[in-house]
């Protein structure tokens, strides 16, 4: 059970379903899709705030879509700050 | 980065542009980690690896034992999309008023954060009423131990009329505040280790 809200897409209407469709129109790794085929959980838990997203994942796609370091390397470093942040995400 | 960002070291097998990458990455990711635990937003992906649960008893990341005062000789100025687009995002998230958060107390969450990470110029401040302490019980938790955050952690804030969505508006500023002094930390903890030439 979340903590706070959480608006699905099934859910989401107005700004909130526009942004999730720009969302899923983005160019991604097909490791980076889930298998539910809507907008990853991670952005999903910033549903309570729709103008909040692109801002959010604009910066993403400079970090996570960018180098120099190699998309494995970037993994190590998400991976490992999750870690010591108790983070399973 | 994550657990002590004023002690990081230049790792020499990282160039600057690499090391800079990894900075703002981490600093970045440590906002996705924060909003997860914030909501409570369960994991949606397949794993081949189940990750660890989160341990509550974990104790709070350290606060910076002082301000680091010295001068960055990396910025994030060389990643010029990444500093523009974190210029988007944080002047969204910390510049403006809303009913319940006010820009100043938005700017008030940001001095705790920066005091907590270390950066300079961050000097602790009384706090001025009760939702002022409620706001930053709510940015230690948030900035130190996101893994602590439950249904207690949200309470004072609910009974003061905080919605889901204020609540959520509060923790985005302090993890936005937490990746921009987090990342201004490291760059200044950098520079520590390399004399600046002087002109």
């Amino acid at each position: 059970m979340s903590l706070l809200t959480i608006i699905g897409y099934e859910a989401s209407t107005g700004e909130l379903r526009e942004t999730y469709d720009r969302m899923l129109q983005r160019p991604l790794p097909p490791a980076y899709r889930p298998p539910h085929g809507g907008p990853a959980g991670i952005i999903q838990a910033h549903s309570l705030d729709p103008v909040l997203i692109p801002k959010v994942f604009a910066t993403s796609s400079t970090l996570n879509g960018a180098g120099p370091l190699s998309w494995p390397e970037r993994e190590v470093v998400n991976a490992i700050s999750s870690r010591l942040d108790q983070c399973f995400y | 980065m994550t657990e002590a960002p004023w002690q990081l070291v230049h790792p020499p097998a990282l160039s600057d542009d690499e090391l800079l990458h990894a900075v703002a990455l981490s600093a970045y990711f440590g906002h996705l980690n924060r909003i997860a635990d914030a909501v409570a937003v369960p994991l949606d992906y397949a794993v081949e690896h189940e990750p660890p649960h989160a341990e509550p008893s974990v104790p709070p990341l350290a606060i910076a034992p002082a301000p680091i005062t010295t001068t960055a000789r990396l910025s994030l100025a060389a990643r010029p999309a990444t500093a523009a687009q974190l210029a988007v995002w944080t002047a969204y998230a910390l510049e403006r008023d809303t009913p319940l958060l006010s820009r100043d107390r938005r700017a008030r969450i940001v001095r705790r954060v920066e005091r907590l990470v270390g950066t300079r110029e961050a000097e602790e401040l009384p706090c001025v009423d009760e939702l002022d302490a409620d706001l930053r019980a709510l940015t230690d938790r948030v900035t130190l131990a996101p893994w602590q955050l439950d249904g207690a952690t949200y309470a004072p804030l609910r009974a003061r009329g905080f919605d889901d969505a204020a609540i959520f508006d509060a923790c985005v500023v302090a993890t936005t505040a937490g990746v921009v002094a987090r990342i201004d930390v490291a760059l200044a903890a950098l520079a520590r280790q390399v004399p600046l030439l002087s002109s």
